[in-house]
């Protein structure tokens, strides 16, 4: 795996996770759309690798992801303060909005105004989670597609079929993920390639 | 009246046996309502909220803490639902310990392959149910152009998207 770039101080990655939980109005979305865009794409502090690697650790972690993301972020550029800046930077701002959302709700949600505000909002949110699911493929494809056509089909294919198994099945996350386990210890551990290289040729 | 230990470990337990941000609702849903310390509406309303504030959609529960328990239930949701993502820790020193070994790595490409496969099955989610429609599906369409041009302000893009769901909801 590339190393990261640079390192930001532990009051920049405050300040970076603060602008997250302020602005990442529309849920899980938005707010991993704005982690991608401020950490691998503006600051380059992270790789699209390392990103992804992270997301793979926080799958079989109890609770919230995001929240398990952040900390895997803050410490590899902060340390412990890191997780501490960067937990606070995002949860206090959207914890209160939050908050006060919940105290104002119930006076606002039946205004025709306010639901259809939403009802732009939400299909907005939709477009970014497209964005995040590419930028989460993007650097497996890529890799794929150097190992050969092969490689790149049959990844494609392991993505295409979860999918559908999730949208079609309605098959549980959980079942996804160990059949994604099993299935890549079976046909994407790499080999040890002078060997298999051998003997294709010898054949 | 609520006792506010037991109400956290409830919180706890919930976020403790469940994975990403929803799954803690059929057990609080259970147990608080159980206890009466919530009512049905709470819960769809905290859902609603959490979608449209800022941060992961599961400070849904922080929602839930304000209505059934004012600010100090908001606070106790908040610590429940921080503590347990700290195990990810547990699991990246493990990883660290045997990410040499080719199954492992190919494992591991297995569950990187299910996260893409995951986000791509929450986008449809999203966008597959009843409040969107093909005027929907067009400020999506938008969205994406203007998210994927990286040239637009953030919270510019989600303003537009209100506005057109003003426009064309909001004024029919």
């Amino acid at each position: 795996m590339k190393p990261s770039i640079s390192r930001p101080g532990n009051w920049q990655l405050l300040r970076l996770w603060t602008g997250i939980g302020l602005q990442s109005f529309g849920g899980g979305a938005s707010t991993t759309f704005l982690i991608q865009r401020t950490f691998i794409e503006k600051h380059k502090y992270l790789t699209a690798e390392e990103f992804t690697h992270f997301w793979s650790l926080c799958i079989p972690t109890p609770g919230i992801n995001l929240i398990a993301v952040t900390i895997l972020i803050g410490r590899r550029l902060g340390g412990a303060w890191g997780v501490l800046a960067s937990l606070t930077g995002l949860l206090l701002p959207s914890a209160v909005i939050t908050c006060a959302l919940a105290a104002i709700f119930q006076q606002i949600e039946h205004l025709p105004a306010v639901q259809a505000v939403i009802r732009g909002v939400i299909p907005a949110t939709g477009a970014l989670m497209l964005l995040v699911a590419f930028n989460f493929a993007g650097p497996i494809l890529r890799k794929s597609s150097k190992e050969g056509k092969l490689s790149l089909l049959a990844n494609s294919a392991v993505i295409a079929l979860c999918t559908l198994a999730v949208i079609l099945l309605k098959l549980s996350a959980i079942v996804i993920v160990v059949s994604a386990i099993v299935v890549g210890a079976l046909c994407f551990s790499p080999k040890p390639v002078p060997a298999s290289q051998e003997g294709e040729r010898q054949q | 009246m609520i006792n506010p230990l037991l109400y956290f470990l409830l919180f706890l337990k919930a976020s403790l046996f469940s994975t990403g941000g929803l799954s803690n609702l059929p057990s609080l849903h259970q147990d608080l309502t159980g206890a009466g310390w919530a009512g049905e509406s709470d819960f769809g309303q905290s859902v609603a909220i959490g979608q449209i504030s800022p941060g992961p959609n599961g400070l849904w529960v922080i929602s839930l803490g304000y209505l059934t328990y004012g600010y100090l239930g908001a606070l106790l949701a908040l610590i429940s639902v921080v503590l347990p993502p700290f195990l990810v820790l547990v699991f990246a020193a493990i990883y660290e310990q045997i990410e040499h070994r080719p199954r492992v790595q190919g494992a591991m490409h297995g569950v990187s392959l299910a996260v893409v496969a995951l986000t791509l099955a929450a986008c449809w989610t999203i966008l597959y149910q009843p409040s969107v429609d093909w005027k929907g599906l067009l400020i999506a369409v938008g969205a994406f152009g203007l998210a994927l041009s990286r040239r637009v302000n953030f919270l510019l893009i989600l303003a537009l998207a209100g506005l057109m769901g003003y426009l064309l909801y909001g004024l029919g």
